[in-house]
């Protein structure tokens, strides 16, 4: 994605230098040809920049925003229980920039602090875990 | 505009409305400097330069609006409840007119920077 966006912003940048030097050939001609009419005495055209110039820059300027837009980084929703769904069902996933590594403000899982509370502990639980690991353990070491 | 009752039944991420409207100033204040380029080589004069400005902002934001806020808006909840209306923003942005308009005052400055310096290097 990020080298579509990109590609697209550098287009736009190269049709849109084309455009300013144009225009800037096109003034310099025109005061040249005024400066010339001077001594020939013939009336001086309206300098007025051709249709031609005016589109290429027109058209290079909508092909530069459309590469901007299309580089910005995603969106993240702002309700809470909308950003913390996303954050259950896409962990990280949902939160990679646009270079496609995860992002540094990234918290993770913001009910990891109610999940892993002592009070929810199951501590019998695992206590026979524990147990039997370690005679597990010791089956194995005999 | 959300009650305090309303914030406290459904709060919001600091986070993300940072990092959403970072986001948008960045690509408007970028783009604003640009549309001084264009306007710069067009040669605009007084009201059609702050025109064109006016009218190209609100196209960006439009574009933007399009390509990052409505697909996940309207596709994302499954349940037709949840969907999102045309031009509803919701679901990433605090106020819909800060959204729209926040990024005329954002990138004027930088615009006629660009702009009179444009005009002066291409009309010399």
């Amino acid at each position: 994605m990020t080298w579509v966006s990109k590609s697209i912003t550098v287009v736009g940048g190269v049709l849109l230098a084309h455009a300013c030097y144009s225009a800037q050939e096109h003034s310099s001609l025109q005061s040249f040809k005024a400066a010339a009419s001077t001594l020939t005495s013939s009336p001086p055209t309206a300098a007025s920049l051709p249709i031609d110039i005016a589109i290429e820059t027109i058209v290079a300027l909508l092909v530069i925003i459309f590469g901007l837009v299309l580089g910005t980084r995603p969106m993240r929703p702002i309700q809470w229980h909308v950003w913390a769904g996303k954050v259950e069902r896409e962990g990280e996933e949902g939160f990679l920039d646009s270079e496609g590594e995860v992002n540094r403000d990234y918290v993770g899982n913001p009910f990891r602090s109610l999940e892993t509370r002592p009070g929810f502990i199951d501590i019998r639980k695992q206590r026979k875990e524990f147990a039997a690991w370690v005679k597990s353990g010791s089956g194995q070491a005999s | 505009m959300p009650t305090e009752k309303e914030l406290q039944i459904s709060p919001l991420v600091p986070d993300s409305i940072l990092h959403n409207s970072r986001t948008l100033v960045n690509l408007q204040s970028l783009t604003a400097s640009l549309f001084g380029v264009v306007a710069g080589i067009l040669g605009l004069e007084s009201y059609s330069g702050f025109l064109f400005y006016l009218a190209f902002s609100l196209l960006t934001t439009a574009l933007f609006y399009f390509v990052r806020v409505a697909p996940a808006s309207s596709f994302a909840s499954s349940t037709p409840a949840q969907k999102a209306g045309l031009f509803d923003t919701s679901r990433y942005f605090h106020s819909p007119i800060a959204f729209w308009t926040g990024g005329l005052g954002n990138g004027l400055a930088g615009y006629i920077l660009t702009w009179t310096l444009f005009y002066g290097l291409v009309r010399a």
